[in-house]
């Protein structure tokens, strides 16, 4: 079986601390003191596809666009049990929006004969959630999204579990080859151990730019997107929210006294 | 993981051990969870059963607190027995959620706490002439503030105090900046030995760029790592107990107000029973006006451990039983202390939950040391 996951380095903003700014440009946020993990919904795709391989056999190619620095979390995904790696890698591929994206993927996965394509359900930064769906579109393959579990059932075909509201799950067969877009929470992701890492950087990582793709530059990018970000914005505060200012422990009990006085405790 | 054979025997020293207990009579996790640290040194010399005992939930329980090697007749040092077993699931990827995240911020960050290598100068914040040594720089120390110090809210006002103290004796010292990394001391508790490993690279290389005489830190847990596990750093480490107790000595730090307080100190594990800092610590404590210092019944060699080590700080025990910490403050409170005084920043976060866990908020503090002499000053 071969299956390809599409990883992406995105910045970590799960500390509560974490400072969002926009740029001076209002199309980017500055990203001086980010640090960078694999998306969320990403890893657990990596697991998904190692776990299949491992009960299956065959192989996992880890595939990502990005700079050098993505090489981080591509390693980590080698380390895990990843076979081999494709990064691609161009300055034209800035402003690139999910299809435009999908294409430039599917440049790389579309000599992999594979057998399933999986990517995480969502970016933890962008939050579109819809790469994996047009590379679906692109590769004319089917695909389910929000996949939290994955069992093969016979040749060329998978029973999937998708998550629904309230926490159903959906049960669905799909034929191979196909796309799935992983949800966080249906496995837990293995740990990548240092010397793991380090073994993992003997294995090669193509690196791939716009000419090897094949593509044209009026395919990626913003000329090659359907949808342009034209600026971030602040919501404004609105009259009815109220901050609570101080520490935590004068913050929590004016909560307190709030939530009482509205009757809510 | 395939395990050579012999390889426990050989490094721990299994066939060392003659089974007389010590080590598990001693323990003080034995009174809240099935720990059994006899028992695994003995397990452990059959290669065939490595894999079924690194799976056991047991060997994440042990705190590193040293009592079971400082009781040891034989010099062994059992809980380093539970450390391999834990290595064998790291090397897996096989460990608990927690742990990875911990262990893929140092790996990402240089920290285990999830957070960004660029705030880890913040704590410094509103503070004037914070001296980040340039590469070559001269200067007397080299302060090693590590990640709890550098991020934790709680624990960054303390590292304040630090440069205060210092400032207010002359010493002549600076810092790494947000270059500065994870000691790895916590990577290695977590089983983690290849990134320890890289964490001794990186530092050694890293504090080798630096004209300095000496490297001082505020944690016993960077302390113990620098001095006793890196394998080829030149640099005289101290913990800062150390040096604030030899300016003491020397007249270079004038303590003129006075504390009324009954204070009782508790040893941090890696300082006391790791490394046998019991005296220093206490002439500090001492030298402050108004300090009536008091000891716990188990106190130095048989100090209590507060459970905070070990990467305990990222893996939980499945015990309800009550912490250690809480029956350490239960201890000082009998003892009719105000002020528990720490020398770590675990053990002040763990002993500051147990305070409040035992609702004892009104009657006594923790306060690391740094805030005694401090507020001394």
């Amino acid at each position: 079986m071969k299956i390809v996951v599409c990883v992406k380095q995105v910045p970590d903003t799960s500390d509560p601390d974490t400072e969002v700014h926009i740029d001076s440009s209002g199309k980017g946020v500055d990203q001086g003191k980010f640090s960078f993990v694999i998306n969320d919904a990403d890893n657990y795709a990596v697991e998904e596809a190692i776990l299949l391989k491992e009960k299956h056999e065959g192989e996992v190619t880890v595939v990502n666009v990005g700079s050098e620095a993505a090489n981080q979390v591509i390693r980590m995904a080698l380390a895990k049990g990843g076979d081999g790696a494709i990064r691609l890698d161009d300055e034209k591929f800035a402003g690139s929006d999910p299809v435009a994206l999908a294409r430039i993927l599917q440049s790389a996965i579309k000599d992999l004969s594979c057998d399933i394509v999986m990517t995480g359900c969502l970016a933890s930064d962008d939050g579109y959630g819809a790469v994996g769906v047009a590379l679906a579109s692109l590769m004319g393959v089917p695909h389910a999204a929000y996949v939290k579990t994955v069992e093969v059932i016979g040749e060329g075909k998978l029973k999937i579990g998708r998550e629904l509201e309230g926490g159903l799950l959906e049960m669905d067969e799909i034929d191979t080859p196909c796309v799935l877009t992983i949800q966080t929470g249906g496995n837990e992701p293995r740990y990548a151990s240092f010397k793991g890492i380090r073994e993992a950087s003997k294995k090669e990582i193509k690196v791939m730019d716009l000419a090897a793709t094949g593509l044209s530059e009026d395919q990626v990018g913003e000329a090659g997107s359907v949808a342009v970000m034209v600026q971030y914005s602040v919501p404004v505060v609105g009259d009815l929210a109220e901050i609570l200012e101080g520490d935590p422990g004068e913050t929590a009990g004016k909560l307190a006294g709030i939530l009482k006085e509205k009757g809510l405790v | 993981m395939s395990i050579e054979h012999g390889v426990f025997v050989e490094k721990y020293d299994l066939l060392g051990c003659i089974q007389c207990g010590r080590c598990t009579g001693g323990c003080p996790v034995t009174e809240r969870t099935a720990l059994n640290v006899r028992r695994f040194v003995y397990d452990t010399v059959d290669d065939s059963r490595l894999e079924e005992l690194s799976e056991s939930p047991d060997i994440w329980d042990c705190t590193t607190c040293n009592t079971c090697a400082i009781r040891c007749p034989k010099g062994l040092e059992p809980f380093e027995v539970l450390l391999g077993l834990r290595a064998m699931r790291a090397e897996e990827g096989n460990i608990e959620q927690t742990a990875i995240t911990a262990l893929e911020s140092m790996f990402n960050n240089g920290n285990p706490w999830g957070k960004a290598a660029a705030k880890r100068m913040d704590w410094a914040e509103g503070l004037e002439n914070v001296r980040v040594l340039e590469e070559g720089e001269k200067a007397d120390v080299l302060l090693h503030i590590c990640c709890t110090g550098a991020y934790d809210p709680k624990i960054m006002p303390i590292v304040k105090k630090l440069v205060r103290v210092l400032n207010a004796a002359g010493v002549d010292f600076g810092f790494i900046g947000t270059e500065e990394k994870h000691c790895g001391s916590e990577a290695r508790r977590l089983g983690e030995e290849g990134l320890f490993e890289y964490f001794d690279e990186e530092n050694t290389e890293l504090f080798g760029r630096y004209d300095v005489k000496r490297l001082v830190t505020l944690s016993p847990h960077c302390f113990n790592s620098f001095k006793n596990e890196y394998t080829n750093l030149a640099l005289p480490v101290q913990h800062y107990t150390q040096l604030i107790a030899e300016l003491l000595e020397d007249g270079k730090l004038e303590l003129t107000k006075e504390i009324s307080s009954k204070v009782v100190f508790h040893d941090p594990c890696y300082l006391g029973k790791k490394n046998l800092v019991f005296d220093e610590p206490r002439y500090v404590l001492g030298k402050i006006k108004g300090v009536e210092l008091t000891e716990f019944y188990r106190s130095k060699e048989r100090s209590l451990c507060c459970e905070g080590g070990g990467g305990k700080m990222w893996v939980e025990s499945e015990s309800k039983a009550p912490r250690l910490a809480e029956t350490r403050v239960a201890d000082a409170h009998d003892l009719g202390a105000q002020t528990i005084a720490v020398a770590c920043p675990f053990c002040w976060l763990t002993i500051e939950d147990a305070i409040k866990a035992k609702g004892f908020e009104e009657e006594m503090q923790v306060k690391d040391i740094l805030e005694l002499l401090d507020e001394a000053l």
